[in-house]
């Protein structure tokens, strides 16, 4: 078994204008690798896990960067470092859910190089996966987290389809929350997926955590002014409190009349594939007033639907703990 | 020696800190030779088999690939030990071969082509699933090892699956062990007692973490070997090095100017520091070997887990009556360990039961190897004890720091099987120091919950035996008038190859820009040291320094009396002057002295040495004879007795119910370690050791997959070492200070129990801020805490270990 | 092209990994190579007069075998749309679709292999005499042609290595009833899934001329009885000995 640790021979473009790298994408397809902030990405080849012919460098494309208002909202470029996020006014006034989630992806260090599209694009940190096995995800016909003795405490308890890998992203769970949208960009033009349809689970796309085709490059996201300083709520436990990825996370958007919810998203990290919707939650706070009471009343029906594995049944009362917490106000 | 100190006890700025904050301190794998070449290792993908064939024939066409080294170019071992290379792997990353080329790139390029066939043999992960009958054992000769002083080997050990469901079931362990011990009349002792508390335990076992993977660079000149090393120690670690080279000590040449963490894990030589010598000398170049982080993980020694059960009698006063301990170790693949002993001693010495039994059972699995880690033994069950002492105090009524107190170790404490007395101990007085400074009584009475959120205080004690004899110390006096200090000690960071050379400094009066420490390369002519680990060094080397300047000193006076008349006994020092005590102004300076001491020739210029020093610093001084005025002395100081190194921790805590993560606080450490030598060293010893404590207490585990065998730990991330955030971020830490007779300075060691009394007291906290609930288990993770708080099971099986 | 494709297991040896899909393409132009061949031979070739569908009309095949049959078709269809499609790059949420219709494949087979005890297994039986017959074009085939007996048999074979080995892969997944196992050895998966992927390549292909020879207009008349389960007497008279098929009319 070798462990490489080293870089192998691969290319390295650094594009400057956005069609550039979209055509170097096109031409590269799946045998070319975006390289935002590298975090999920000098791992991978290293350990050769990954082998792609060549890296498209996006840092350097002044369209994919900047957080810029519009009309309808913000639209932020993908290559955007989350430490900009964080510390950018308009965000922090009008959609502070992301900026508190982004603060708590990874640490200081990666946050000053790591994109908002790399913390969106990243692949999942399923440990036996990240190990280079040969499991469902990579191609292979088998997943060694759900066996009857597998290790599998920080996998899905809902939205498993063989693969029980988890999102690990913090800013998914804001950006559905907020209902954004992303713009995918080709040689042919772009399309515009909402965040629910960006993240894709094994159920559809073993191999693939985001609905981005080979060739296509995510160049922005947008964040709609519905939920433009509305009522937030945003949590991650994790077992560390730098550099470590969510057990569960919870990222709440309410709409409120008087002390009424209006409207609402409930969405959890870390429990499934794609950051996981509570739908029925979303439904049943209609109308309810934050309280202890509403609290207890809806959250048990958070975890409903989830499966625990063999040692992740906690993140069933997490799951409705941070729902309550959500509700009390 | 005198209270009036001038360097003991006061700070200063250790000679190695430029280089390691500026980043010029060099490193093993900073080192290069003329046409060096690289090597990377093939490392076993099965956690227990046995090579079929290998082929390398592509690998070796490939241009830039100098040389294979295989398992047949280096010496065979005898099972358990660890081979430099194996052609049976019994864990997942064992090494099987080694590929050295012009670059790293063309080594991995190479690896990739090698075709290593590999037929699999049963393995285990957990000490209980190769125990149950019909287990598989962790290797072929047996799944158990005993290692005594009557004679060591593999047993095969099985217990009926009733006997093992009771064990996890918390009962009384009745299925075979291996080692026993005891003392009092334990039957009786429990009768007496008033209360008894019997819980199992689990800990598990976990990386040493260190930042510079064990990496080696060696070439060979004229029949030595050069070996750059990454050592804890430096003069002990060179006998190991040589019999693993197969050459003579004198042969082998190390230079370790800087060593990125060992913990344990670097003590004496490894094999794998012998692999790039081998390699050397196969294909007649220097080899560097990088191990990468992954391959740390694999091979870089892990703390020992515990399963256990522990059974405690009280009597109605808090005195410990008796205690009775079992423990199944996990040894690894390659029976290293001895921890449950360790822990059993640290019983007896921390809690001094009347009557006491230990039964320990190492059983062998196909996991990391293991290795002593800071503690190793006594932090293990400092962290298991800790919530059983709150819940006696508990249900009799004591005061949680005050049953501590009850049972505290001190001068009179006699302990260990063979009831040896300690030299000093004073647990009373830092329990009493440390509650003081925590405000402990203060802080018990306020009010514990508020939301969902609950106050825990907790309180931990830590021990390790501190001390060793018997090493040598050498010191040289220039005509430059400048104090050489040889140091054999390594430098593994804390500083105290410095802080323990100041020892000769004080002794000889001398200013310490006048001094000058030589260490880190064997060609600096180092004296025979003792081995950075087991919190020894503090206590050794200021006995070691002290000795040789006590000889330097005499010879001094000697050269003084034999130079300007009258006897030693006339003359005293001081001012960087040898002078006559009636008369001050007559005198001969340090360099002058060092000058008529070559003149001299004999014991004063080295050419004459004490018979009872080591080899190796008989080496030293001959290379050295003729250069100054030597002082070169083997440690015969009186010693009697264990030699303590305690500690005490309090912590505050606030428990989240509804997530079950917390928040330290607050933190406070008292050392109990006699005089302190290095005011800031000690600090960082107390700190550094209360970060690891709180990892282990909460996140440090290893998890293993038991269906293949697989470590789920093999980076930084997946370890879980506590970030900035994750401890307080004020760390209070203080030292009794009462000197130990029978250290020249009064000085004890502290290293590990600096840890020991931090995982305790964060154990305690937990515990009292769930109502005394006792998981007995570590790490406590928040998913547990979750499960309890809600009335859930646990996911894990009762005892099981290696898991989530 | 490879057959198969590999993978390193848990431990790094290598195992089959399953079929190389890159055959699918393989084996579709093979098929329309041979369905465009034997379409041109067709038309050149001088054909004897259709026979008519009037007149009388005899039983070919009953009701609930004709309910197998397009139960079994059916299950197939959506076998092959969800085990097929993912692969070649249209996503959805197949697994569960194709368990279940796996499920019922195997029940109507098995169904069909117990009915087929109750009926004249010696009508589908190949035999050395098929073999004369193919050749000779005097001699009229009893219930079934050798091409048909050929077909069914490569058919049967296939079906049954799909489901046995799609058996053995429903038990590796969850399921509402068990949890995943993982208690093959991942070179045993690894052939499972072989096995299960060059008999679904064959069945494509095998399906591909069954699909082509059930729409040909000369053999149109067997498509139609499977639907509505009679043939002409006149056809019955053209395309079969009726020393050895008699069957009864119908309405």
């Amino acid at each position: 078994m070798a462990s490489f640790d080293v870089m192998p021979e691969v290319q390295l473009f650094q594009p400057a204008e956005l069609d550039d790298a979209l055509k170097l994408a096109d031409e590269l397809g799946s045998d070319g690798w975006l390289l935002g902030g590298g975090q999920d990405t000098y791992g991978w080849l290293k350990d050769r896990a990954k082998q792609p012919r060549a890296m498209i460098d996006l840092n350097g494309i002044e369209a994919l960067q900047g957080i810029r208002k519009t009309d309808d909202g913000m639209e932020i470029g993908a290559a955007t470092i989350l430490r900009d996020i964080i510390r950018n006014e308009d965000i922090n006034r009008d959609y502070s859910l992301l900026s508190q989630a982004a603060s708590r992806v990874a640490s200081p260090q990666i946050r000053n190089v790591g994109t908002l599209g790399g913390n969106l694009s990243q692949d999942t940190r399923c440990w036996y996966y990240r190990r280079g096995l040969d499991c469902y995800r990579a191609g292979g016909n088998i997943c060694y987290a759900d066996g009857p003795q597998s290790m599998n405490r920080e996998h899905a308890v809902i939205g498993a389809s063989r693969c029980v890998a988890v999102s690990p992203s913090d800013t998914a769970t804001a950006l559905l929350a907020l209902d954004a949208t992303m713009v995918a960009e080709n040689t042919e033009g772009q399309r515009v997926l909402a965040a629910e349809d960006f993240f894709v689970g094994p159920n559809t796309h073993i191999t693939q955590m985001t609905a981005l085709k080979p060739g296509e490059i995510l160049s922005a996201i947008r964040i709609p002014k519905k939920w433009a300083s509305q009522r937030f709520y945003w949590e991650k436990v994790a077992d560390r409190d730098v550099w470590d990825f969510a057990l569960v996370s919870i990222a709440v958007s309410m709409a409120m009349d008087g002390n009424k919810i209006a409207d609402s998203r409930f969405v959890c990290g870390g429990v499934a594939c794609t950051p996981h919707r509570l739908t029925n939650v979303e439904q049943a706070v209609r109308g309810r007033t934050l309280s202890n009471e509403s609290a207890d009343a809806v959250a048990p029906l958070a975890s409903e639907g989830c499966k625990p594995l063999n040692y992740n049944h906690f993140k069933l009362p997490l799951m409705e703990n941070l729902v309550r917490r959500a509700m009390r106000g | 020696m005198s209270n009036e100190y001038k360097l003991i006890g006061k700070d200063f700025v250790p000679p190695d800190i430029t280089g390691k904050v500026t980043g010029k301190a060099k490193y093993a794998e900073d080192f290069r030779a003329d046409g060096m070449v690289f090597a990377r290792m093939y490392t076993s993908p099965m956690a227990h088999g046995k090579v079929t064939s290998i082929n390398t024939e592509q690998a070796e066409a490939m241009e830039g690939v100098v040389g294979i080294l295989t398992a047949e170019d280096v010496p065979e071992v005898t099972a358990p030990d660890a081979a430099i290379l194996t052609n049976t792997p019994a864990y997942i990353g064992d090494p099987i071969l080694a590929i050295a080329a012009e670059t790293e790139q063309i080594c991995e390029d190479a690896m990739a082509t090698i075709e290593v066939e590999i037929e699999p043999l049963p393995f285990v992960t957990d000490p209980l699933d190769s125990l149950v009958d019909g287990g598989p054992n962790a290797r072929t000769e047996g799944n158990a090892y005993a290692r005594s002083r009557e004679g060591s080997g593999f047993q095969t050990i099985k217990w009926s699956q009733q006997q093992v469901d009771d064990f996890r079931a918390g009962k009384e362990p009745t299925g075979d062990f291996v080692s026993e011990w005891s003392y009092g009349d334990l039957d009786n002792s429990f009768a007496e007692a008033e209360l008894v508390i019997e819980e199992p335990f689990v800990t598990i076992g976990y990386a040493h973490m260190s930042m510079e993977p064990r990496t080696a660079m060696a070439y060979w000149q004229n029949g030595t070997c050069y070996v750059h090393g990454s050592s804890q120690s430096q003069s002990y670690f060179m006998p190991g090095l040589a019999r693993m080279l197969g050459v003579e000590t004198k042969d082998v040449v190390l230079i370790s100017e800087n060593t990125g963490g060992g913990f344990g894990s670097k003590i004496g030589a490894y094999p794998i520091a012998a692999l790039p010598g081998y390699f050397s000398k196969k294909i007649g170049r220097p080899v560097q070997l990088r191990v990468t982080r992954e391959q740390e993980y694999y091979m870089g020694s892990a703390r020992v887990g515990f399963q256990g059960w522990i059974k405690m009698g009280f009597g109605a006063d808090g005195k410990i009556t008796a205690s009775d301990v079992f423990i199944i170790e996990d040894i690894g693949p390659n029976a290293t360990g001895g921890d449950a002993s360790s822990a059993g001693g640290a019983i007896s010495m921390v809690y001094d039961p009347s009557a006491m039994r230990f039964r320990g059972l190492p059983v062998l699995t196909n996991t990391t190897p293991r290795g002593a880690q800071r503690g190793p033994g006594q932090n293990q069950i400092a962290a298991v004890m800790a919530p059983i002492m709150d819940k006696a105090a508990k249900v009799l009524g004591i005061d949680r720091v005050e049953i501590r107190k009850i049972n505290s170790t001190n001068n009179d404490t006699i302990v260990y099987a063979d009831r040896r007395p300690v030299t000093s101990a004073y647990m009373d007085e830092a329990l009493q120091q440390g509650a003081d400074m925590f405000d402990w009584q203060n802080r018990k009475n306020q009010p514990k919950k508020k939301g969902k959120k609950v106050r825990g205080l907790g309180v931990g004690q830590g021990y390790h035996s501190a001390g060793a004899t018997g090493f040598d110390g050498l010191v040289r006096l220039t005509p430059d008038g400048k104090l050489h200090i040889h140091s054999g000690v390594g430098n593994l960071g804390t500083y105290s190859f410095a802080s323990t050379s100041r020892a000769a400094a004080e002794v000889l009066k001398c200013d310490w820009e006048r001094c000058e420490i030589h260490r880190g390369n064997t060609e600096n002519h180092l004296p025979w040291s003792s081995y950075q680990a087991g919190s020894v060094t503090i206590f050794s080397h200021t006995r070691t320094n002290y000795v040789a300047a006590m000889d330097a000193l005499d010879k001094m006076k000697r050269i003084a009396a034999q130079t300007m008349g009258g006897e030693p006994g006339d003359y005293d020092i001081d001012g960087q002057r040898v002078f006559l005590i009636e008369d001050p102004a007559q005198g001969m300076s340090y360099g002058a002295i060092a000058a008529r001491a070559i003149q001299l020739g004999g014991d004063y210029s080295g050419a004459v040495y004490p018979d009872d020093i080591h080899e190796i610093t008989q080496r030293a001084v001959q290379n050295i004879a003729g250069s100054g005025l030597i002082g070169v002395a083997k440690d015969n100081l009186h010693q009697e007795g264990v030699i303590p190194g305690l500690a005490v921790a309090f912590c505050e805590i606030e428990l989240d119910l509804e997530t079950g993560k917390y928040d330290i606080l607050d933190y406070v450490g008292i050392a109990e370690c006699g005089t302190v030598i290095h005011p800031k060293g000690l600090a960082q010893q107390m700190k550094g050791g209360a970060v690891w404590g709180m990892g282990m207490a909460g996140l440090e585990r290893h998890v293993y997959d038991p269906q293949n065998g697989l470590p789920a730990n093999i980076g930084y991330h997946q370890c879980g070492i506590p970030t900035y955030l994750d401890v307080p971020s004020v760390t209070k830490t203080d030292a009794v200070n009462i000197a130990d007779p029978q250290n020249p300075f009064g000085a004890r060691g502290i290293g590990e129990p600096a840890m020991g009394c931090s995982v305790a007291a964060l154990q305690s906290a937990i515990s009292d801020a769930l109502d005394g609930h006792i998981f007995g288990r570590t790490p406590i993770s928040p998913d547990m805490v979750v499960n309890h708080v809600m009335g859930r099971d646990q996911s894990f099986l009762p005892l099981q270990t290696n898991n989530f | 092209m490879d057959i198969a494709t590999y993978k390193d297991d848990v431990w790094g040896q290598e195992v089959l990994n399953g079929v190389s899909w890159d055959l699918l393409w393989l084996v579709i132009v093979l098929a329309f190579i041979f369905i465009a061949g034997h379409a041109i031979y067709e038309t050149t070739r001088k054909r004897a007069q259709k026979p008519s569908s009037k007149g009388a009309r005899v039983n070919r095949h009953e009701a609930i075998d004709r309910l197998f049959h397009w139960v079994m078709a059916g299950s197939v269809f959506v076998l092959l749309i969800t085990g097929i499609f993912p692969i070649i790059g249209l996503n959805f949420a197949w697994l569960e679709i194709h368990w279940i219709a796996g499920i019922i494949l195997t029940i109507v087979v098995v169904f069909h292999i117990l009915r087929s005890f109750t009926q004249d297994l010696s009508s589908m039986a190949l035999g050395p005499s098929d073999l004369k017959e193919a050749l000779d074009e005097t001699v009229k085939p009893g219930k079934y042609s050798p091409a048909q007996k050929s077909m069914h048999m490569v058919v049967s074979i296939l079906t049954l290595l799909v489901i046995g080995s799609g058996l053995i892969m429903f038990l590796q997944i969850e399921t509402p009833w068990w949890e995943r196992p993982n208690s093959l050895s991942e070179a045993t998966l690894g052939l499972v899934f072989f096995v299960h992927g060059i008999s679904t390549l064959g069945l494509i292909g095998v399906i591909c001329l069954h699909i082509y020879f059930g729409l040909r207009p000369e053999k149109l008349f067997y498509t139609r009885s499977m639907i509505k389960g009679w043939i002409s007497r006149e056809e019955l008279n053209a395309h079969h000995d009726q020393q050895r098929w008699n069957p009864d009319e119908t309405t």
